[in-house]
């Protein structure tokens, strides 16, 4: 793809954010009321014209939206062109493309997600610096459901002003004023002459006219695109097993590595006893050590690799953890609940005077979760070459160019390798979940094809290496506590919750910089209940280390702090003798556009009709990526004590909807990511390695166990939110209050199953005995 | 020498008969749609027709497959590319996300679907054990339901 020219482009380039502040002080002056958006400039390229950073059109007609965000399901590419051909008056057909382009030109980077400021509504010197440093860094990331969010004003503008530019060229052309010309359907049209020019004719002059330096945007009126259900750009494809995942990249003369992980995190490797025997299975090539610390098979099949590496015997380090177990971890958070000195988020009013006042009504449980894992679909993979002439390329199906480059530096770094130059290719994600941001499998391809320039090498870890060797979201335990006023609602509310930093574990392997364990943002999340009128509320957190890592995965601290929270809300309900639904509409009397999704949600599950013995319903909710979501699931328990979610009800608040269907989707798939976790996922340590190993031992919800789903779109006056995390936010406490409401147990640890699998197929979501 | 046909195209495979097909697929053959999930016939996304019946193909060597036909999701659609209905059942319903499970639902409901051509949902949560991690299953079940109304129909 051709470099694209930016305005202010490199002004700030390699610069950290504290070195630039006087820069930016002089430079910024210009953009301390609005920030615009970059990247507006077109050029033409051969035959095509760049109208933009955003929009290519090419001779053939068609034309090529980039959407520099990876799709990995949640159908992105295909709501973001949506904006694009919307302010263009593109025909939403097979005309349209979309490309994740692989240059990194500063309009595309993720700003959004790190300074929490929509773009449009962006302003002051802070915000202009830090968008200069993001953009200028290649800071491109898919991630905390934010892809909308940020880039919804940006590619607003982008195609507002490349249908200026073709109204323009027209305009020349034509030699009438602008103001004559009208656009729709992919060509402008003089009505008075009644002539008409394809946008296609145009593009090549538009490309070279300046842009707008005010692009006019569409009234909402005019929207024909926006809010109407579009099918995705990337589905022809993926029904015809055509999309390209990382799995599915193949370079000539290709080596393919297997790998062994140490199954005691952060142990090295002290030796691998029968090197000569594995070096002559069938088709291997070489026997590596990565970093001293993974062992790689490299064969000319991946198949003849993995049944190779399963020969290794390779002897690890001593780290120290080789003792610890599932119940010693959860043992040191309840001690760290007990005799921790938490991080202060949150001390507003005098929560511990209200909690002490003689005569108090207190509510007090603990709560916990186990560590988890991702199982995305498509195992991890990266494909890595070292060219002769000292460049590199990548190919990966990842969340995070930032990461990416790093890990493809980093490993090149251990052979001593430091490439001239180096091209990242995000192919499509099978799955990601957060787990693609870290760069762990990028960094082993690098080395790899470091120590064999010249030939592309494909790492592909095979499943029992993801799910026992992996990335994990923290385990978690949280003690609530809640003073009940006269009218049993709550007039102090204090949390405190122990887990892992997300923060400290993933910076640690893939940032420069590893930011401190203490008072984790994401640690804290859904834990505030700030939607909630409590007039004297407390937060706080204890940091947990273990030798696990940890990383983002869907919704982060809202996974587990929701199920705490909303399950600790029904238990004060159930000690005020009042209905789960009244009383949360009661704690939402400040909040009417969570009121108003709470009982969209209600009514939509008929909250309140008599269910038959054995069965319960369960509501939650929570704001979350600036959506707000609730649920009601609706369970059934058997005599024997197996668990049934028979339907799941989903109201979502996503402020402006672009593409409906999606939105959709994005509940039913998190509703189920949510409720497989509830009810079966649990990631258990034995002699410090993980005990799970592949699907039969991590089991997830599959076609037959899956709850009916009805979802809803609530509509408000906001801008776009998240929808990616939000579904699987507010399942577990849905599904554990509905439980309640079924047999009167109350279950405070996730999953909410005991007993074991009968049958490979059944799922593992039974009651104790003793609790059926 | 192992020969079979894959897609209606003969194909002769020497030296990996105790290579399961899977990886004789992507890795001899370039055919990439059937996926590999677990490697263990725990998640189906690696299914594929052999004579007409969905197998995971990384449970199946490839010396046994003499004289098998093999069909795979890129052999689904008609030799003009006509979707077959199961497919065109998945877009109408809109039903993959990231899209990597999809191969094998679609080549396990189109053997569901040559055996039983209107098949209760009981029936469908027989036969279709496949795992899709982004949780496209209620789309999955509306989309079984459609196809075989189309293939009923017509
Ligand atoms: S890869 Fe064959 S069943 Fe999962
Ligand atoms: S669509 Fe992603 S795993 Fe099924």
């Amino acid at each position: 793809m051709p470099r694209l020219i930016t305005r202010r482009g490199l002004l700030l380039t390699g610069a950290a954010l504290g070195g630039t502040a006087l820069v930016a002080g002089i430079a910024g002056i210009g953009y301390l009321s609005t920030v615009d958006v970059d990247g507006l400039e077109g050029h033409v390229d051969g035959e095509s014209a760049v109208l933009n950073a955003f929009v290519v059109l090419h001779p053939d007609g068609s034309v090529v939206i980039n959407v520099p965000r990876t799709e990995m399901g949640q159908g992105i590419h295909t709501g973001l062109a949506m904006i694009v051909a919307e302010e263009m008056d593109l025909p939403f057909d097979d005309r349209i493309r979309v490309d994740f382009p692989t240059e990194a030109h500063p309009a595309y980077s993720t700003w959004f997600n790190v300074l929490q400021v929509r773009p449009e509504e962006a302003s002051g010197p802070v915000v202009w610096l830090g968008r200069r440093v993001l953009g200028e860094m290649g800071f491109i990331a898919t991630g905390a459901s934010g892809s909308t969010m940020g880039l919804w004003h940006p590619m607003r503008v982008a195609g507002a002003a490349a249908r200026q530019m073709l109204i323009a060229a027209a305009a020349i052309r034509l030699g009438v004023p602008p103001s004559e010309l009208t656009t729709a359907a992919g060509v402008v049209r003089h009505e008075a002459t009644e002539r008409v020019l394809s946008y296609g004719e145009l593009a090549r002059a538009a490309a070279v006219l300046p842009p707008p330096d005010d692009p006019v945007l569409k009234a909402r009126s005019d929207w024909r695109l926006i809010g109407r259900s579009q099918p995705r750009v990337d589905l022809p494809a993926k029904v015809r097993g055509a999309p390209v995942f990382g799995m599915d990249v193949t370079l000539p003369d290709m080596l393919h590595a297997a790998i062994r992980h140490a199954p005691v995190f952060g142990a090295s490797v002290s030796g691998v006893r029968n090197e000569a025997r594995v070096r002559s299975a069938p088709g291997v090539v070489d026997v590596v050590l990565i970093d001293g610390r993974h062992v790689a098979v490299l064969a000319r099949s991946w198949w003849q690799a993995e049944q190779a590496a399963w020969l290794l015997q390779i002897d690890w380090s001593a780290t120290g953890a080789e003792a610890v177990d599932s119940a010693q971890l959860a043992a040191r958070q309840t001690e760290a609940l007990a005799t921790g000195s938490p991080h202060d988020h949150i001390d507003e009013g005098d929560a511990a005077a209200a909690l002490a006042a003689p005569g108090a009504t207190v509510i007090e449980a603990e709560y916990g979760v186990p560590f988890v894992t991702h199982a995305c679909m498509e195992p991890m993979n990266a494909t890595a070459i070292l060219h002769p002439d000292g460049r590199a390329e990548i190919w990966a199906p990842s969340q995070n160019r930032v990461t990416m480059r790093s890990g493809a530096a980093r490993g090149m770094g251990w052979a001593g390798v430091s490439a001239r130059e180096t091209t990242l290719h995000i192919t499509m994600n099978g799955g990601a979940f957060g787990r693609r941001s870290d760069h762990d499998v990028i960094a082993e391809a690098a080395y790899l094809a470091a120590r064999h320039p010249g030939r592309a090498v494909k790492v592909i870890w095979s499943r029992e290496e993801d799910i026992g060797r992996g990335l994990y979201r923290s385990h978690a335990a949280a003690r609530l506590r809640a003073a009940l006023g006269p009218d049993g609602l709550p007039v102090a509310y204090d949390a405190l919750v122990a887990a892992q930093s997300i923060l400290h574990s993933m910076g640690g392997r893939n940032l420069p910089v590893t930011p401190g364990p203490d008072g984790d943002v994401l640690t804290v999340e859904g834990l505030e209940k700030r939607h909630y009128t409590l007039p004297n509320r407390r937060m706080r957190s204890q940091h947990v280390p273990s030798h696990m890592p940890i990383h983002f995965w869907r919704s982060n601290g809202f996974s587990f702090n929701t199920f705490f929270t909303e399950s600790f809300i029904d238990e004060c309900a159930q000690a005020a003798g009042a209905d789960p639904l009244a009383y949360r509409r009661a704690l939402l009397r400040d909040s009417p556009r969570h009121l108003a999704v709470l009982d969209r949600v209600a009514r939509m599950a008929g909250w309140g009709a008599p269910l038959a013995p054995g069965r319960g319903r369960g509501i939650a909710i929570e704001e979350c990526y600036r959506s707000v979501v609730a649920q009601v699931a609706e369970v059934t328990v058997a005599p024997d004590g197996e668990v049934t979610v028979d339907r799941l009800f989903c109201a979502i608040d996503a402020g402006l909807v672009i593409n409906p269907d999606q939105v959709v989707a994005q509940m039913e798939g998190g509703a189920i990511y949510g409720v497989t976790t509830a009810l079966m996922s649990a990631i258990r340590v034995e002699r410090g390695a993980v005990v799970e190993t592949n699907f039969h031992d991590f089991p997830v919800q599959r076609l037959a166990n899956a709850p009916a789903i009805a979802v809803e779109i609530v509509e408000s006056g906001e801008p776009p939110c998240g929808a990616g995390e939000p579904g699987v936010v507010p399942a577990a406490a849905a599904v554990a209050n509905a439980l309640f409401a079924a047999t009167g147990r109350r279950l405070r640890h996730l999953p909410l199953t005991v007993t074991e699998t009968i049958g490979a197929r059944r799922i593992r979501s039974m009651l104790p005995p003793d609790q059926a | 020498m192992v020969e079979f046909t894959v897609n209606g195209r003969a194909v002769a495979l020497e030296g990996s008969a105790d290579k399961p097909l899977l990886w004789a697929l992507r890795e001899d053959l370039g055919i990439l749609g059937p996926k590999f999930g677990c490697g263990v016939a725990e998640c189906g996304a690696c299914r594929v027709l052999i004579d007409g019946e969905s197998v995971p193909s990384c449970q199946v060597f490839v010396g046994d497959l003499s004289g098998a036909r093999v069909v795979t999701v890129e052999g689904l659609a008609q030799p003009d590319g006509q979707l077959s209905a199961v497919q065109q059942a998945w877009l109408d319903e809109q039903v993959p996300q990231c899209g990597y499970c999809q191969p094998g639902f679609l080549i396990a409901v189109t053997a569901l679907l040559s055996q039983i051509p209107n098949p209760s949902d009981a029936q469908i949560d027989e036969a279709i054990t496949n795992i899709c991690r982004c949780g496209t299953y209620p789309r999955i079940r509306r989309a079984i339901h459609r196809a075989a109304a189309t293939l009923s129909a017509g």
